[in-house]
């Protein structure tokens, strides 16, 4: 298909892909919506481009590349470790900008060595971008979602509250509101009439009673046949939510979570100050640490400038499928990001791989650099 | 300026806003004969009356087609993206009560709140294979409600155009959102509404289409006027 809307600079772009050691793929434009929705969320329906196919496929404009670069792998059963490249259309409806507007990215997938793998990842897209605005400062803000969920379960918290916690990560609205709720005595779970009645039956102690309880009342009322949650799922939720209701912080492990959340720092400086967080607060979260380390090693080794980069422990991605490193960039001093990305060692698996497949990439905004370059005017 | 004012073209929706319309002093009268879908207000000349059903009533008002309508503002808010700035809601008018609310299971006794859902929701692909399932014709309203006031992003919404109450226990949905005045549909399905889920209390409302033309017109304020004088 010839493409004269491309930015200028898609050719050299796409020439420091290869030189980065990439297999170009396309995907179609027109993609079954079901994956995207089933990652992303139902929010993400008012911000794509949906039609039907004949026979009542749901089907969407292409979203952007992941996905679809990640179905294709598991189709062609093509062996890992692989490195894709990709540069095309993407289709969102857009407050500001066009729907439409070019995407271009790497997927690394299979790579066994995480930091390395991680590493290049930042170190391609921040080189890809310094080749496309020589002369701007370019600003990388770095989370660990890793990193994150080890504090939370050093923190000693039952399972619920740490999921709860781990949900909301990457919303710091969310968050904080959790925090607040486990801080306060005053904010019990709400439990329904049938749960006091359980009480009094004595069942809420005896799980197996509970169970053939729920069972035999899912067959009274024509529950039993649906594939939704078992009488099992039921009940061991109920203990779970008793658990969450009974659970307070103290002051000293809301003052550690919080004191965590706070820090932002450059990436230099963050695995002292992360080990010497964990020695301070008690935390054993070494194991999490050392492959934070690892890849801040192995960015220097790859001779990333590592001070245009900042780490903020609460920077994150609120969706499931992040696993690990989160990252953005941006050009100092301004607001539009250009590059995102982070590892997603979950997705292929959620998308039917057979075995586990590590995956890490970054996507750019091309219409966004294209920008920054034409506002650069002359500036060198 | 002529103006339009849209209303239920049948049913108790009907009979109730023609009364409201009485006694505001604008007895509505059908042009040619009972079942015309044209009307007009007696004494009114600027101004007409079109029978349309009540959603098509919430689309034509979006669209700036009509000028008024009649109809519930669960429609409005679900057909209308920013409804308030496209629509003013003139006038409650106290009939067509009915809540959209969040229903779950009975038996789901570990689930009473949003916050419950949000954690059901949360792993329940790594327990069932798929998302939480939601039947529903209000899409707008659900994610608006999950996603924005509750940040529950991961669930799937499954289109129910009828019936909906029969999803959970059919298994074509887990839970569902739909309207409800008396509840006893729900109790009759094992459903019951979370304690902070209900979504909008809705009622049928006088609704203006906000149109600039609309401030130069005395006549559009003497209908608001006279329809909030009536209740």
């Amino acid at each position: 298909m010839p493409l004269i809307n491309l930015p200028a600079f898609a050719g050299d772009l796409l020439a420091d892909f290869e030189r980065m050691e990439t297999l170009r793929v396309d995907t179609p434009v027109i993609q079954p919506a079901e994956p995207f929705l089933d990652m992303a969320g139902e929010d993400l329906r008012r911000r794509i481009f949906m039609t039907q196919s004949e026979t009542g496929e749901s089907l969407c404009l292409r979203p952007e590349f992941t996905i679809p670069v990640c179905i294709r792998h598991i189709e062609t059963a093509t062996g890992t470790p692989q490195r894709y490249a990709y540069l095309g259309e993407v289709f969102r409806q857009r407050r500001e900008g066009s729907g439409e507007f070019y995407q271009a990215g790497i997927e690394d997938l299979g790579e066994p060595d995480t930091a390395r793998a991680d590493a290049r990842a930042v170190g391609d897209a921040m080189q890809v971008l310094a080749n496309r605005l020589p002369g701007r400062r370019l600003k990388v803000t770095l989370g660990d979602q890793s990193v994150f969920e080890a504090v939370i379960a050093a923190c000693g918290l039952p399972a619920g509250w740490q999921k709860r916690l781990i949900h909301a990560f990457g919303d710091p609205k969310q968050l904080q509101k959790l925090l607040a709720e486990l801080a306060d005595p005053k904010s019990a779970g709400v439990f329904g009439h049938e749960v006091e009645r359980l009480a009094i039956m004595g069942m809420l102690e005896d799980e197996d009673r509970l169970v053939a309880y729920i069972a035999q009342t899912m067959e009274a009322t024509g529950y039993s046949t649906n594939t939704s949650r078992s009488p099992r799922d039921i009940a061991r939720r109920l203990k779970e939510k008793l658990e969450l209701a009974n659970t307070r912080l103290d002051k000293t492990t809301l003052a550690v979570m919080r004191e965590f959340l706070t820090l932002d720092l450059p990436l230099a400086d963050a695995p002292a100050a992360l080990f010497g967080f964990a020695a301070k607060s008690g935390l054993k979260i070494e194991a999490a640490l050392s492959l934070f380390d690892a890849r801040v090693a192995a960015l220097s080794r790859a001779g990333a400038d590592i001070g245009l980069i900042r780490y903020r422990a609460a920077f994150g991605r609120p969706l499931d499928y992040y696993t690990g490193l989160v990252f953005e960039i941006e050009i100092e001093g301004t607001a539009a990001v250009l590059a995102g990305g982070g590892r997603f060692d979950r997705l292929l698996t959620l998308l039917g791989a057979r075995e586990h497949i590590p995956a890490v990439g970054f996507s750019l905004w091309l219409d966004r650099i294209e920008h920054a370059v034409a506002t650069a005017g002359g500036v060198k | 300026m002529t103006i339009t004012i849209a209303l239920p073209s049948k049913g108790r929706m009907k009979d109730d806003a023609s009364a409201i319309f009485a006694r505001a002093g604008m007895k509505i009268v059908a042009v040619g004969n009972d079942r015309s879908y044209r009307g007009r207000v007696e004494g009114w000349d600027d101004v007409e009356i079109a029978f349309l059903s009540a959603s098509e009533i919430s689309r034509e008002i979006g669209s700036g087609a009509v000028d008024f309508g009649v109809t519930g503002e669960d429609l409005v808010r679900e057909g209308l993206a920013d409804a308030d700035a496209r629509v003013e809601f003139c006038a409650r008018l106290g009939f067509g009560h009915a809540d959209v609310v969040v229903a779950v299971p009975e038996i789901w006794y570990d689930v009473d709140t949003m916050a419950d859902l949000g954690d059901v929701a949360a792993d329940f692909r790594a327990r069932h294979g798929r998302r939480l399932a939601i039947a529903t014709k209000y899409w707008r309203l659900t994610q608006q409600f999950f996603s924005g006031s509750h940040g529950i992003q991961l669930y799937r919404i499954v289109e129910s155009l009828g019936a909906t109450e029969g999803a959970p226990a059919s298994g074509s949905a887990d839970i569902i959102v739909d309207i409800t005045s008396t509840g006893s549909t729900l109790k009759a399905n094992h459903l019951k509404i979370l304690s902070d889920g209900v979504i909008l209390r809705s009622e049928a409302c006088f609704v203006r289409a906000r149109k600039a033309v609309h401030a130069e017109d005395p006549v559009v304020d003497r209908i608001i006027a006279s329809i909030r004088a009536a209740l």
